[in-house]
């Protein structure tokens, strides 16, 4: 019971918050210099009524305030309006937001299979050669741009041609076999799987190895083993059981980055995900489409720290009873 | 220490294993930039298509090679896609590729002449220069199979064109003295277009695609909002019913679009085997140059434009490769620098333009020493990587239209000098231009950041102006408030811009000459400026457009804008510097390539085919 009270406090408090987020971004894109009939404007055989009617069916006739109160009143309908080249926004979104989860999913779920388990390995390890030579290996991770390891990647696949040059899928998918579209798909994803995962696992792995390394040196771990308790035991009952609360915050800010997160590496990949589609949207002052990305984020955001924290509430008794 | 050491042994083993493997691909020879452009245009063009009478049908016989069926050609574009795939209703170039190849038009251009040839129309004649009698073609259908008959012209432009649904650039381009012109049927194969007065340009504009009326008949009636949703990019493959060779199969958001082929186009070969040949023509969706580059190396797509410093590198591997290089020609762009010749004053009484700066930039012989000062081939060579041309006129130099008489001339300092004593400039400290009022030459020059190429060329000409005495600020600002600066504020003294002109109508960069137009850059007239203030070169060549557009005769009109193009080459409010050259590599494999300065590469795409030997 006073956990759906507590829910329900928090959502209350979001909407504030997510009402700031759309009065900022809204006014910052708006104030900026940047004009979507620019290029309108600049072209020869546009006449004055042209511009003057693609004005009109964009809204930019009206008042900044009344354009906002606009779009919020569509947005609380539902209705995500239109892009500047007419298309609904909705749609469009729909069309990437599968693909850039296949991606973001994927990459989360190896990393944590991966970054949980050597972080403790290297902690219970400490300064031997293996946590040494994780060391070096996450460093590396940790200091490649993503950007920078997505053009790496994408000079080898173009040099070895093992691999296709960006994309999700082959120009013939339709016409292959069920079993061939997975293997298609699988190879276009490797590389952008590889990128993200070195560069998230690096963070992950050290963030876990720092925290077990702190509870390993706790009173309570010294305590377990002058008791008796086999090192099983101490490691995984009680260390990794503390050990393991801030990595649950982590999950919840992983799960706000579930769209977003990849935008970069989506980019330098050609990846047809949300990145892409949201950074022609900034460069063309495509306000809708701007302002339903930034929502999606700051609600996933919001979204993510609140499971974060009843996931805390469920592992640690401590939290359940000061909530 | 020890373990140190191993780790940049390690870390050196690794570098230099990993450099072994990388192949060399980059020539040893120095490929001088010179050369890139040598080879020649040597296109032998087939004669045009001829329409051709079986069981009743008028066919389009193509008079190119006999082909092989099968294959598919996978080129690229760049951007986003296409945003919908009704051809009234897209304002983007990707967009009107896209649904132009599905709907053809009723006349389409020479690729050699530029003169209009028949496409979807049998054949035309011209009474009194404002009766236009349009004979279609017999027996043609759509591909569901309905029959393409005049009351689907009469209908696409009575319903959607006139009416001005979607994209009006052919409404407003009709619109003579605001008056429409008027479409009439007078046959079920014959149809006429009536204007008041002659006007040149209007035989290219209704060559205008035409779209069926049983498919478009409903839409029409919902208004203008419901028209620019019909036909989008998520309308199922199968619902498009089409006239040209081909036909939407797939489209896939950020990633492809994929057509497939028409069986009921009515184009045939000259053995009268039906066209087009190929099974399938895919557009892959590619962000970027970089990435569209690489796609090209991947061997992934078949064709690719190259630009600057990636010419003379293909040209390098072009003998060991599967793929050809064509160039041509020049492109319909072109770059310039524009004086703000403005002297009027803004709602506030103040000057656009500081009253010195407006005595400069109206002193023909300041606009000419700096025309002067110029070094265009150094542009080239170090700008445009040798992959460009000089330019002095203000038609592109593919056009139809050039006047060859202008020849132009090479960068000549002392000559500029002479012109500027000559109205009163002179030096002072440090080699410093001063006018004769004592006021320092300081000016700003303007361009859009982020466009490389502009960015370069500023460095240039601030360069080449400094060696004169001029002190140019250059300022490159955002591409939005740039536009912003030319058509509302109006307060900047020289930009650097680009515009693409069409190479076959001059009449389409009206917006731009006439002294009222929308684009007047260099003298930009708002709606308050009522005070006939034009200058005599402006009077000149807004008589010189309202000729042009009456002349029917293509000689008297291209004397006409062979003056226009004379006029501003004297005059110099808008200095031209260069024009890129288009430089197209296509995989060997495909044959019947024509490529031309007016249509591009792809143009022919029903007669290309691919020859797996």
């Amino acid at each position: 019971m006073q956990i759906i009270f507590y829910i329900f406090k928090r959502i209350l408090q979001a909407i504030p918050l997510l009402v700031l987020v759309s009065l900022i971004s809204f006014f910052i894109i708006r104030l900026s210099p940047v004009d979507p009939l620019a290029e309108l404007k600049l072209n020869p055989s546009i006449s004055q009524e042209t511009l003057q009617a693609e004005k009109v069916r964009m809204g930019l006739d009206k008042p900044l305030a009344i354009q906002y109160l606009l779009w919020a009143k569509g947005f609380l309908k539902g209705d995500l309006g239109v892009t500047t080249t007419g298309e609904k926004v909705a749609v469009k979104l729909m069309e990437r937001i599968p693909n850039t989860l296949l991606l973001t999913l994927i990459v989360i779920f190896m990393t944590w299979i991966c970054g949980l388990p050597l972080g403790i390995l290297a902690a219970i390890n400490w300064k031997t050669t293996l946590d040494r030579f994780l060391t070096v290996l996450t460093s590396i991770g940790m200091a490649i741009p993503s950007f920078f390891f997505a053009i790496l990647m994408l000079i080898f696949a173009v040099k070895t041609s093992w691999f296709p040059v960006g994309g999700l899928t082959s120009y013939n998918f339709n016409e292959m076999g069920f079993f061939h579209q997975i293997w298609d798909v699988t190879r276009h994803l490797i590389l952008p799987v590889t990128v993200l995962f070195t560069i998230s696992l690096a963070g992950l792995q050290r963030q876990m190895r720092a925290n077990m390394l702190d509870v390993l040196d706790s009173d309570y771990v010294k305590f377990a083993r002058a008791k008796g308790l086999s090192e099983t035991q101490v490691i995984f009952k009680h260390a990794l059981r503390n050990a393991v609360n801030p990595m649950i915050t982590l999950l919840g800010f992983e799960f706000s980055g579930l769209l977003s997160g990849a935008a970069l590496t989506e980019y330098v990949f050609q990846y047809p995900g949300l990145g892409r589609l949201i950074l022609e949207a900034v460069m063309k002052s495509d306000i809708n489409l701007v302002m339903a990305s930034l929502m999606i984020g700051a609600t996933m955001l919001v979204i993510g720290n609140l499971i974060a924290d009843i996931l805390l509430i469920l592992t640690d008794p401590r939290i359940r009873a000061k909530a | 220490m020890k373990r140190i050491i191993y780790i940049i042994l390690f870390v050196l083993i690794l570098a230099l294993l990993l450099k072994s493997c990388i192949r060399r691909d980059i020539p040893d020879a120095d490929i001088s930039k010179t050369n890139v452009l040598k080879t020649e245009n040597t296109v032998n063009y087939p004669p045009p298509a001829q329409t051709v009478t079986l069981d009743g049908i008028d066919y389009l016989q193509a008079q190119t090679p006999i082909g092989k069926y099968g294959g598919e050609l996978i080129t690229s574009t760049i951007g986003e896609g296409p945003k919908t795939f009704n051809i009234f209703s897209s304002k983007d170039a990707t967009s009107s590729e896209m649904s132009g190849l599905m709907y053809d038009a009723l006349f389409s251009t020479n690729p050699q002449t530029g003169a209009v040839e028949p496409k979807l129309a049998k054949n035309y004649e011209i009474k009194n220069g404002t009766v236009y009698i349009v004979n279609l073609r017999h027996g043609l259908k759509w591909s569901d199979g309905a029959e393409i008959t005049a009351d689907d012209v009469i209908f696409t432009w009575n319903e959607i064109i006139l009416k001005g649904l979607g994209n009006t650039s052919i409404k407003d381009a009709v619109t003579i003295d605001k008056k429409l012109p008027k479409v009439i049927k007078t046959g079920k194969y014959q149809v006429q277009f009536i204007i008041t007065k002659p006007f040149a340009p209007f035989l290219r504009i209704i060559g205008a695609p035409i779209v069926p009326k049983h498919i478009f008949k409903d839409v029409v009636k919902k208004g203008a909002k419901e028209f620019d949703l019909f036909y989008s990019t998520n309308t199922p493959p199968e619902k498009f019913v089409v006239s040209g060779a081909f036909k939407l199969k797939e489209y896939v958001a950020a990633q492809r679009v994929v057509f497939e082929r028409n069986p009921n186009y009515y184009m045939i070969d000259k053995k009268n085997q039906k066209l087009p040949y190929l099974n399938k023509l895919v557009y892959l969706i590619v962000g970027d140059l970089n990435n569209e580059i690489l796609k090209f190396e991947a061997k992934e797509t078949d064709i690719i434009s190259l630009k600057g410093s990636n010419v003379a590198r293909y040209k390098a591997k072009e003998a060991n490769s599967d793929y050809k290089i064509y160039n041509i020609g020049s492109d319909t762009g072109t770059m310039f620098i524009v004086f703000n010749l403005n002297k009027r004053k803004n709602a506030d009484n103040k000057f656009y333009v500081n009253p010195k700066k407006q005595m400069w930039f109206n002193d023909l012989n300041f606009r000419k020493a700096v025309d002067y000062a110029i070094d265009r081939k150094s542009m080239v060579q170090n700008i445009a990587n040798g992959v460009a041309a000089p330019l002095f006129t203000a038609e592109s130099l593919n056009s139809v239209y050039l006047n060859k008489d202008i020849k132009g001339h090479n960068r000549n300092m002392a000559l500029a000098t002479q012109l500027l004593y000559k109205s009163g400039f002179k030096y002072g400290r440090n080699q410093k231009l001063y006018d004769k009022y004592d006021n320092k030459v300081e000016f700003d020059l303007y361009t859009n950041a982020g466009n490389t190429e502009r960015e370069a060329l500023g460095v240039m000409i601030k360069q080449d102006l400094e060696d004169l005495g001029m002190y140019v600020n250059f300022k490159p600002i955002e591409f939005n408030s740039l536009v912003n600066k030319m058509t509302s504020t109006l307060d900047w003294d020289m930009i650097i811009m680009g515009l693409t002109g069409s190479p076959l109508e001059p009449h389409d960069g009206k917006n731009v000459w006439y002294s009222n137009g929308s684009l007047h850059l260099f003298n930009q007239r708002t709606s308050r400026d009522t005070k006939d203030d034009r200058l005599d070169f402006e009077k000149e060549l807004d008589t010189i457009f309202d000729k042009g557009a009456l002349e029917t005769d293509f000689k008297k009109r291209k004397e006409l804008y062979d003056r226009y193009q004379q006029i501003i080459y004297n005059q110099k409010p808008i200095i031209y510097l260069y024009s890129p050259t288009r430089i197209v590599a296509i995989r060997k494999k495909f044959k019947n390539i024509y490529p031309s300065p007016l249509s591009g590469v792809i143009y022919n795409i029903e007669e290309i085919y691919e020859d797996k030997n």
